[in-house]
This record gives C-alpha cells, structure tokens and sequence, in this order.
C-alpha cells in the first residue's frame, strides 16, 4: 500500500510540477513568517532582557517612584532594610549625563549609576568596578566606564572627563573600567555618594532594588509594603519588568503573526485548489482504484498524504528561510522588526527543537487543511460513475447543501454579518483585537458563502439575455459547474479582500499620520536633548536678543508609572496657556473648560483608551512624589507614543513644586531668518550631542518608518494577489481540462478555436469579476473593522476610513486583466489537441 | 464461484425495477456473456455484482468461501474486489502516470502480496499475455490492443476468482479484438476461474461456454 502511495505521489509531483513547488513555496512562506518573527522577537526579548539584568541586577523587588522626577527617601530603603524579611537593599541613583573629553563628545548622553559597592555586590555584580582598578577603595573620587563607553570615546582608563547634566557640570576622571557590563553597554559607575553630591537628589535614590531572605513569600511581603508606601512610590516584582517588555511589543507581534497566519492560510489555499484540481483530474485514477480494491479511507488518506508531500519539504524550506530571514531582518531592522520597541538592539537568533518542531508541525497541518476537502470529495466519488463519466461535482452525499442553495446562503448572509457586527462590538481580550480578528474572519466566509447565490442571480439574469454561442457556453458551464467556479472565485475573493482592506487600512493610517503630523510638527525648527535637560548655555542664548527668533516654545519629557503591568506614560510638560490648549494640540472632541483652581491635563488617545478615561473625569496623577488630582481637559491625537501620554501646562508643573527641566525645544526663525536661525543653532549647539531638524525633516523620517513598518505587510499582499490569481489559473485550467471532450464536441459542431477561447475567456472574465466583486465588498469591511476595531484595541489609535479608490480599481483592473490572461492559458491549452483526438481518446 | 439470488434494483425515483429477482450463477472455470439491449440494466448488474451500486435486495455471492458483496460495508465490498475480481473494460483505464508493471501491480500490492513476489508473476503474465519487455513502457506510448493486453495481464495477476469483463472489445478493430478475446478467455480458463463479460457483439458471446440476455422482464 505504501508503494502505490509512493507511486501516486511521485506520478503527482512529475505530472503537475508547477502547482506544487507553488504550493510549496506558499506553505514555506507562512511558515517562514511566522518561524522568522517568533526567532526575532524571542532573541529581542531575550538581549532586552539580559541588558535590563545587567544594569538593574537580579533583585527580587524594586522599589521606585511612580515619576520619573520623583525619588526615593533614603529613610524608607532604611526602614525596609531593617524588615527581618529583607536581606539586602541596594540603593541605586541612575541620571543620564553628557560626557566630554576635550574634543571629544558622548554625543547621546550615557547613563550614569551611582552605587552603594558592598549591596551592588550582592544584587548587581555586573556592575562592579575591576578589583585591581582602584588604589585605596573599590570607588575612588571618579568614575568607572563600561568598555564599550571607552571605546566610544576613545579613552582609557585615567583620561579626564567633563560630566555634564543640564546646568550642573563636574570634571572628574576615569578611574577603572567595568569588566563585566555587556559589550553594547554605555555606561558610567560612581559610588552613589559621589553621584548624590554633583548631581543630587540629596537624602534620595532613584531606585532600592532588594533582595528577600530565603523562604519570604514576595507577593504577600509586596502587598503588606505597598500599602505602608508613600503616595508616589511603587514596589514591584523584578519579574514583572520582563513581562512588562514582552507586554510592549505584544499587540505588534500578534498582528504580525496573523498576517504570517494569514500566509500560511493562502498556502493551505493553494494545497487546496492544487488537490481539488489534481482530484478532479485523476477522479477516473481514482475510481478504478476503487474498483480494483483500493478502500474509501485509503482514497481519502491518498490526497492527505499528498497534502502531506507537500507540507512536509514546504515547512522544512519554511524553517531554513525563517532562520534566514530572521537573520538578515535583525540586520536591517534590529530586534523590533520596524516596530521601534527595542532599536538598537541586534540580539542572536538562535534556533530551539520545540519551537522548530511547531512551526514544522504547523505547516504540515495547513498543508493537511488545504488537502481535506478534496480528499473527502474523493472519498465520496461514486466510483462506477467517475470512471465512466470522470469527476463528479456534485457527489451524492452533498446533494443536499446544493439543493437548496438560497436558503441556507440566505440564513448565512443574515445571520454573519450579525455574528460579525456583534464580534467587532467586543473589547479586547486580554488587550489583544481577538474578537476583531474573528469578525474578519466571519466577513471573509461571508463572502465565499454568497459567492453562488451571486452567481446563481448573475448568471441567471444573463442566461435570460440574448447571447453568443461562445457567451452562452460560457454562462452555462459556470451554471453547470459551481464547485470549481467557486473554488476559483474563492481564492480571489479571499486574496482581493485581504489586498483591499490592508490597502484601505495603510492608506487610512498614513493620510491620519499626515494630518497628524501637520498638527504636532507646526514650527519650523526643532531641538530635542536624549533624556537629559538642554544645555543652560543653548536656554540662556535664545533668552538673549540676538537669537534669530520669533516664537520659542519649550517643554520637558517625564515617565508616570500608572500600572506596573504596563510601560509607563510618557508626561510633557509645555510650555502652554491653559486657553490655548485648543490650538496647540490635535484634540478628537470637545475641549473641556476646567476651573482655574483646578489642574487640567490633556491625555493622549492612547492613554484613553489603554485607561478607560474620559473628559471631564478627575485623574489622580503620582506627580512629584506625591498623588495630585487633575482634571481631564480633553483627549488629543498622538500616533507616536503607543503606551499613552499626558500633557500638562509648564506654569501648573512648577505651580506644583516641578523643576522644569527642558530637553525640547520648538522654534519660529524670525521671518527672512530661516537659513540664520539654522547657522545660529549650529553654532549654539554643536558638541551637545543634541539633534536638530526642520519639521520637514521629521514629517519625511516619520513617513519613511511608516512605510518601513508596513513593508511586510506590503510584500504579503503582493503575494495574496498571485496566489489569488494563480488558484484562478489552476482551477480554470483544470475545468477547462475537464471539459476537453466537451470542447472537442463543441468544435466537431463548428466552433472555431478562436470562438472556444472566446468562451473560455469570458467565463474566466465573469468568475473574475465575482470574485473582484465581492472580495471589493469584504476588503472594505474588512478595512473598515482593521481601522476602527483592530488598531483601536491592539495599538490604541483612532483615525478616519479612507479607501483608495484609484489603486483599489487599478488592482481590480489589473486582476481582471491577469485572470483573462489565465483563461486564455487554459482556453490555449485545452485546444491545442486536435478535437478528433480529443474525442476517440478514452479519457 | 458467482451465485446471484433474488437480485432486485429499483433506481430512486424510477417508475419501474431495472430487474426484479434475478437469479443465476456462474460455475469455476465457466465463462458466462451477458447480452442485452443499451439501457436494459447489464452495465448496472455489473455494477452490483463489484459492489459499485448497491442492490435493494437478495444476494450475490462471490469466490471461493461465498461471501455476500450486498451484504458487506463499502471497505469490506473494496477488501472483497481486491481479493477476488478481476476487472477488464471497454476504455482500457490503464493508469498513464504509472508503468505497464506498476499498473499490473496494483491488485497484488491492494490485496497483500509480499512485494518479492511481483516481478516474477508479472513478468510471467506479461510474457503469457505477449507483452514481454513490456514492463518499463509508459501507456501513453502503447496501442489500444497493447493497453487492453495490460488490463487483462492485470486482471488476473492476483488470481481473482471472478472476472467481470464490461465490452472488452469494444475499442478495438476486428482483427485485435479477436486477438484480445481469444486471450482473454484462454487465460480466465488457464486460471480457472469464473468470468462475466457484457457485451453487444454476437460473436464475443458465441465464444462463452453460456449466454444469458438480460430484458426488461428479467433474464433468458
């Protein structure tokens, strides 16, 4: 058995070599997304991880403020060390500080972490200073630098240094190296004295991170201290840091794992038209097999070990190509695969059994899918029939679900598009777009079901109508033979759909992004420090005169701790009036008018709805080691912070006690100045590391990452559409094939090979223009549930539905065209015998 | 070797039987014709007696140990075919994707026989059928005689106990035809088993050991 197994699919494989290296290659496809995303972001997570361990330690909790300008009472890391349940605390101070030597500039400023030597022994030993470096201490009076920094800075060990952090600024040297921090660390270690006095804060850390004695049970130690905690401050699991960094990259991947599934699926597509059509021309095969013996589970096990055949070598190539692409992704992109969550990072892509072995199994499995109902339809072939009059398309055991079409179409057509409104209505699960994803779902089969009521309607109407012969042969063939129109308007209903609503929703997501950019980008001019206050000297000269001008508006970035589950939310600090608000920031609805004795905060559309909040609702912020109640003003546009962010105006900042520190700046050139003011900053800002750039510049950056970011998404429509147009190509040939004695009677009768074209031609065209039809139909709803269900729920951004009608018809057009061109293969194919031939051969 | 009792088959929806309680049978080593005219039931006999179509009613026992193909479910009618019918007909149906071996092995590897086993008998049947040097031929490059040569070497390579022939030479000129039939029977005899052919021709059915006419009021 096994032999004539082997033998069938060898025969298989030699005689319609084209169809399946295609469909291997589609299976390969998905399984290659898929294995290449989850090798990327498992090596991301896995260097992000490692750098975290490296710079934080391995503690078992952390205790911090909630604000990033907030700190920690060195009396409480006191009072918790003192708790019999804790055996270590290491204070720590972390700043962020510009390094110069001489000529030589850090450009982006380096962390500097201030340390208590014999706790970081304990919690962070990659920290620790070289034993021999020092002289009298393990810190001497300077500071230590991670090799990396040293190279960097083309400096060694004893090189004087100038550290300086907005006004405050200290010369010092570098006493010895850190021989254990990572290889991409830059990073300066003091002794946490030393850095609390040049830099502050005075009876404060930025950090405790702790260590529990063995046996302590850290959820019930963190619930008793965190309610004895100040407002303002946070105690959290240390593990939960790196759930927190798989949390930020979660919605990203996900969506790019289905769009892998979505290729794996247009590969179980094509398995499925390769056998449907490999069936339907072997039925006669098959039906002597049956009559010579061969057993009804044993014809269906056939096809499954030929979709088999060709999942097994297409997901072993998938693997191969998977690791490969991994590999050359994190070369060009980093471990964010463009999505900008870990940049800079380029982990190690290292390949696991297990998840090898999924991947594999999976692609097998889709293979498998696609093999089923064709192998069930062998199954069921009426065997005395199939070898006297070839395939069946309508085998006895699924009379029923053609006999009364309308009906059950009818009860699907009302009944989906409920079940899918219903879907889209859901929240998120588990803040994944899960339910979003199954009314896509939904809409696609929607779409199929319809598809030969459609036909029935269509075709029927044109039946009644006067037509050519060759018109007329072609109306009824597909009348005649709905499994293998559908099959053919199926693919492109599926593949168009997906294409439609990816372009629909790219192109709604890049005109919003445009818009917003315009709104958020309205000076010409822009100045932004990396995570450190501008220099004093830069601030001081735009106070002067003869800065070239006209307007300068300035803020400050901070980090709030809202959840520890979730990254933090980003705080901006403006310089603003509260009137203004409505000009100064892109707000979705009504701004609301909050008393002058209260604090008003605009929150972005992300925090909303990552927050559930609304306008007008109180929102109790930890700002500034204490919790302040601010009033909602509004909810403005932002597609750049994914996590939230909230604004709030400079004077109520420093009302409340805030420093404000300014890192950006943005800048009206007095007018006729333009190219003056860019020379002055020049001038004014080189050596500080800081970048500069017109709002053209940054529209255009903006953009290009944009596009950068969709390119995946761009290269798996292309590959949609022809596998789209290919299962056309397939599944029209094999109709036409099997309709070759048909074709020969017809020209026995008079047809002319140009007429029988013509008709194959045309039924092509109208199978086309079915499948176009509805998959325009379900690629706009599918769009339209991408845009106002998916990104809302797995990115946290609204935006408008804008459907690009003139590439959207283009691409109908140009499939159309592609689908006659395929017709005319299949017409060119079926007549190129002689119709005599055709008509006394056997089959 | 092929005993039909009471053998009645109604299409669904017919007015009328295509045959009501048919009864006969076919001894080992006889060689029976089934003449009748088009649409008078022969093909669907045919059919019922492989287990292609069931039967409404009565029973039709086969080979050696007699078991009732209406009686079996349709994997123990396909274990039934492939142990004990042979099968030859008017199209040839020679696989084209296999060779002229691989066709003929294909009831020897449904029905079980060690694979070591193959070459010699097919290559003896191929000699006996006058297709030897035969085996690594593809159909496609292969006569209409030489195709029905192969279904026949086929037919009988795991020593069936039933031949059902259907028109097995309808497809071919006089001369082959006559080439064909005479191999034919001499080979069913030489394996002595039982053989049904259906045909229209006169002089296929004058060279059966017995003639039965299927009409529309049963057979004669």
């Amino acid at each position: 058995m096994t032999r004539l197994a082997w033998w069938l699919i060898r025969a298989q494989f030699m005689t319609r070599r084209t169809a399946t290296a295609l469909s291997m290659l589609a299976i390969a496809l998905g399984v290659a997304l898929g294995y290449a995303i989850h090798l990327i972001n498992t090596a991301a997570l896995a260097d992000f991880s490692q750098a975290m361990k490296s710079v934080q330690g391995e503690p078992d909790a952390v205790l911090a403020a909630k604000d990033s300008a907030g700190r920690v009472p060195l009396a409480l890391i006191n009072e918790i060390a003192r708790d019999p349940a804790v055996a270590i605390v290491a204070p720590v101070i972390e700043t962020r500080v510009r390094v110069d030597h001489a000529a030589i500039h850090s450009g982006a400023p380096v962390k500097l972490i201030g340390l208590d030597i014999f706790s970081a022994a304990a919690v962070m030993p990659k920290l620790l200073p070289r034993q021999d470096s020092g002289g009298a201490g393990m810190f001497e009076d300077g500071v230590h630098a991670s090799p990396a920094l040293l190279a960097r800075l083309q400096l060694k060990v004893g090189a004087g240094v100038t550290l300086t952090r907005g006004a405050a600024r200290w010369r010092t040297r570098i006493v010895g190296d850190l021989p254990a921090a990572r290889p991409d660390d830059l990073l300066l270690v003091a002794d946490i004295a030393w850095v609390q006095a040049r830099f502050g804060p005075p009876d404060a850390v930025s950090e405790g991170r702790l260590r529990l004695m063995p046996g302590t049970r850290l959820a019930s130690w963190l619930e008793t201290w965190t309610a004895r905690l100040p407002a303002g401050l946070t105690l959290r699991a240390a593990a939960d840091d790196t759930q927190r960094v798989s949390n930020i990259s979660r919605a990203y991947r996900v969506n790019l794992n289905v769009l892998a599934l979505v290729a794996l699926l247009t590969g179980a597509f094509l398995v499925f038209a390769t056998q449907l059509t490999a069936v339907a021309q072997r039925s006669t095969q098959f039906a002597l097999l049956g009559v010579l013996g061969l057993s009804p589970r044993m014809r269906l096990l056939q096809v499954l070990f030929e979709g088999l055949a060709i999942g097994v070598p297409g997901a072993a190539l998938g693997l191969a190509l998977g690791y490969g692409l991994a590999l050359a992704f994190t070369r060009v992109m980093g471990g964010d695969l463009g999505g900008g969550f870990f940049s800079g990072s380029t982990p190690v892509i290292a390949a696991r059994l297990l998840p090898s072995l999924s991947f594999f199994a999976l692609g097998c499995a889709a293979s498998l899918a696609g093999a089923l109902y064709p192998a069930w339809l062998n199954r069921v072939q009426p065997l005395a029939q199939a070898l006297k009059t070839g395939f069946a398309q309508r085998p006895p055991a699924v009379h029923g679900l053609y006999a009364r079409p309308r009906r059950s179409v009818l009860i699907a057509s009302a009944l989906l598009p409920l079940a899918a409104l219903g879907l889209t209505r859901l929240p998120a699960l588990d803040g994944l777009p899960l339910a979003g994803y199954g009314a896509i779902a939904l809409v696609l089969v929607l779409g199929i079901a319809v598809a030969p009521l459609l036909t029935q309607i269509v075709f029927g109407a044109v039946a009644r109508r006067a037509l050519s012969a060759p018109q007329r042969v072609a109306v009824q063939n597909i009348v005649q033979a709905p499994l293998m129109a559908q099959v053919a308007a199926s693919g492109l209903i599926v593949s168009f759909a997906l294409t439609v609503s990816m372009v629909t929703m790219v192109s709604s997501f890049r005109l919003a992004v445009d818009q917003w950019l315009d709104a958020v980008l309205p000076a010409p001019l822009y100045v932004r420090s990396k995570g450190m206050p501008l220099p004093q000297e830069l601030l001081a000269a735009l106070e002067r005169g003869a800065a070239p001008f006209a307007r300068i508006e300035r803020s400050a970035h901070g980090a709030l701790s809202l959840d520890p589950q979730r990254p933090a939310v980003v705080l901006l600090v403006r310089e603003m009036r509260r009137a203004d608000a409505a000009a100064r920031l892109p707000f979705t609805g009504p701004v609301v008018a909050v008393a002058t004795d209260r604090v008003p905060v605009w929150i972005s559309e992300p925090m909303q709805e990552l927050y559930r909040l609304a306008p007008g609702q109180t929102l109790r912020l930890p700002l500034l080691g204490r919790e302040v109640d601010t009033v909602i003003g509004g909810v403005w546009r932002d597609y750049s912070r994914q996590f939230g962010a909230v604004v709030i105006a400079s004077d109520d900042y420093i009302a409340l006690g805030g420093q404000f520190e300014v890192s950006d700046l943005a800048l009206w050139p007095r007018r006729g100045e333009e190219a003056a003011a860019k020379a002055w900053l020049a001038a004014h800002a080189a050596g500080y590391g800081l970048d500069i750039a017109e709002s053209s510049e940054i529209r255009a950056l903006s953009l290009s990452i944009f596009d950068k970011s969709f390119a995946v998404t761009y290269a798996l429509e292309a590959a949609a559409m022809l596998i789209g147009l290919f299962g056309l190509a397939v599944t029209l040939a094999a109709s036409v094939w099997l309709r070759a004695r048909e074709l020969a009677t017809l020209s026995a009768l008079g047809f002319d090979r140009a007429m029988l074209t013509r008709a194959v031609m045309f039924e092509g065209a109208l199978i086309a223009g079915i499948g176009l039809g509805l998959g325009l139909a379900c690629g706009i709803a599918i769009g339209a549930i991408l845009t106002h269900v998916v990104n809302p729920q797995a990115f946290h951004w609204r935006m408008e539905l804008t459907v690009p009608w003139l590439q959207v018809l283009l691409g109908a057009a140009l499939t159309l065209a592609a689908g006659i061109a395929a017709s005319r293969f299949a017409a060119r194919l079926a007549t190129r015998l002689p119709a005599a031939q055709v008509l006394a051969s056997a089959q | 070797m092929l005993t039909v009792t009471d053998l009645s088959k109604r299409h669904p929806n017919a007015v009328r039987a295509v045959f009501d309680e048919l009864a006969f049978a076919v001894a080992a080593g006889e060689i029976v014709a089934l003449v009748g005219e088009s649409g008078v039931g022969k093909s669907t006999l045919l059919n019922c007696i492989a287990g292609l179509e069931p039967a409404d009613r009565g029973a039709i026992l086969i080979g050696r140990e007699a078991r009732d193909i209406v009686r079996l479910d349709e994997a123990a009618r396909a274990a039934l075919r492939a142990a004990s019918i042979g099968f030859v007909f008017q199209a040839f149906h020679v696989l084209p994707t296999l060779t002229v071996a691989q066709n003929i092995a294909v009831p020897l590897l449904l029905s079980g026989l060690a694979p070591g086993e193959h070459q010699a008998r097919i290559e003896a049947l191929l000699a006996r059928v006058g297709l030897a040097g035969f085996a690594q031929r593809w159909p496609p490059s292969l006569s209409g005689g030489e195709l029905q040569r192969v279904a026949i070497a086929r037919a009988l390579v795991h020593r069936p106990a039933l031949i059902l022939a259907d028109e097995p030479t309808g497809n071919l000129d006089p001369r082959t035809a006559d080439e064909v039939l005479a191999l034919l029977l001499e080979r069913v005899r030489e394996e002595h088993a039982s053989a049904l052919i259906v045909t229209h021709s006169q002089h296929v059915a004058q060279r059966c050991d017995r003639i039965l006419t299927l009409t529309p009021d049963g057979l004669q």
